[in-house]
């Protein structure tokens, strides 16, 4: 279904129409919010709190824009609140990060699985992927879901990318480009 | 895609797709009683008639009341009292934190307060409503951009917001069903758009009881592409509304 009949379906305020638009958009939303917050409790937290934002603001949407990026950036958002509210932790400045060459937040030696090293990525890196390898969306659309300029986004890719390969292939026989 | 594309897609796929399944009729479940169970059961009860932090308040001004000789000025001075006349909020715009300072704002005859955004808006008192619109006049060919406040004192809100429906459903063709809501204040919501295009008007109205016999009926107008701004901004700030009369 075309997404302008979804948002009529959410627009319309039926019990049953939303139905139909939640069992098309929560399997993506759930592993999306399960991969970006680790965790089983905030993901239902977070994709219960975006559809019911969804419903109640479907009219602050702009129909002239895409509407999977809008949803996406509910859901990111909604998951990055939840994560925020968990953790006392500071966070630290985009630009401070983007320099940093250590981009994991783990010793490569604690971790097995390329899931956990995935995971073992600081937010700036780990959520383009996430975005990317989960629901299939372009960079163009990842900016757009993260609010970014196209070309960060590009090159944030890019070195989690580099990383992810230079710990798991160290001797570069696969392409990463 | 090269195979370290698909090694990630994989793995990926591998770790959340057993709690999709597992979750989905769960968080169905949730939403579901939020947003229709609890609707349905709301409208069979009748709305409460006052908010208990209001019965706390108007407690206080009783209290201060008593205390005081001069009448008039003891109350103005009391409710100025109970409010900071100056705090800081944190507003959630599109689920992103926003720190912002408001400033204490008395309707008329200090009948209610609102904290006001007043690094974008200005409260404008008149004899019969106020209204809350942008410091800054928008360019001419924007739609409207306020919110009115207005009470009447002779009207209940379940008789009020019948009459609203039916007098917003001339402009307003798709109006949602009305609803009774507890945020940003507890009474009966209604929610039309106009048109869906970038400047499509929109209005929100909540008819709240002023305690009494009366209402108090909060008009929200903006429009479409400025819900998420002006219109989040209206929200969060009727989240500060209290009637202290």
């Amino acid at each position: 279904m075309e997404q302008h009949h979804w948002v009529e379906q959410v627009r319309s305020g039926d019990q049953f129409a939303f139905r139909q638009f939640y069992e098309a958009y929560a399997n993506g939303a759930i592993r999306i919010a399960s991969a970006i917050t680790r965790n089983r409790e905030l993901a239902k937290d977070a994709v219960q709190e975006t559809f019911i934002r969804v419903f109640r603001q479907i009219d602050s949407y702009n129909p002239t824009l895409p509407f999977d990026p809008w949803f996406y950036r509910i859901l990111t958002n909604e998951c990055l609140r939840l994560i925020n509210k968990e953790t006392s932790l500071v966070k630290v400045e985009p630009s401070n990060l983007d320099d940093n060459p250590a981009l994991v937040e783990k010793s490569f030696d604690q971790l097995s699985d390329l899931y956990d090293i995935i995971q073992s990525l600081d937010d700036l890196h780990r959520i383009p992927l996430i975005l990317k390898y989960i629901k299939g969306f372009s960079e163009k659309e990842i900016a757009d879901i993260l609010q970014l300029n196209q070309n960060t986004l590009k090159s944030r890719l890019f070195k989690a990318r580099k990383h992810l390969k230079m710990l798991l292939d160290p001797h570069g026989e696969e392409d990463v480009t | 895609m090269s195979k370290f594309d698909k090694r990630i897609e994989q793995k990926l796929s591998e770790h959340t797709e057993k709690d999709a399944h597992a979750l989905e009729e769960d968080i169905w479940k949730g939403i579901n009683e939020e947003l229709f169970e609890r609707r349905t059961f709301e409208m069979k009860k009748r709305p409460k008639r006052l908010m208990p932090a209001v019965a706390v308040i108007a407690a206080a001004l009783v209290l201060a009341f008593t205390l005081q000789t001069e009448s008039g000025s003891a109350i103005m001075k009391s409710v100025k009292d109970m409010f900071a006349p100056e705090k800081e909020i944190i507003q959630s715009l599109e689920g992103q934190d926003e720190h912002t300072n408001v400033t204490l704002n008395e309707g008329k005859d200090s009948e209610y307060v609102i904290y006001v955004d007043e690094s974008r808006y200005k409260m404008v008192k008149g004899e019969e409503v106020d209204i809350i619109t942008t410091s800054e006049p928008l360019p001419d060919d924007f739609p409207e951009v306020s919110m009115e406040i207005r009470q009447y004192p002779d009207e209940l809100p379940d008789d009020l917001v019948k009459k609203i429906e039916a007098e917003l459903k001339v402009e307003f063709p798709d109006l949602r069903p009305v609803e009774t809501v507890t945020e940003p204040v507890e009474g009966y919501w209604l929610h039309g758009l106009a048109e869906s295009v970038w400047d499509g008007k929109v209005i929100d109205v909540y008819v709240v009881s002023n305690g009494k016999e009366g209402s108090f009926v909060i008009t929200e107008n903006y429009f479409l592409e400025a819900a998420e701004g002006h219109g989040a901004r209206f929200t969060h700030m009727l989240e500060s509304f209290e009637i202290v009369d």
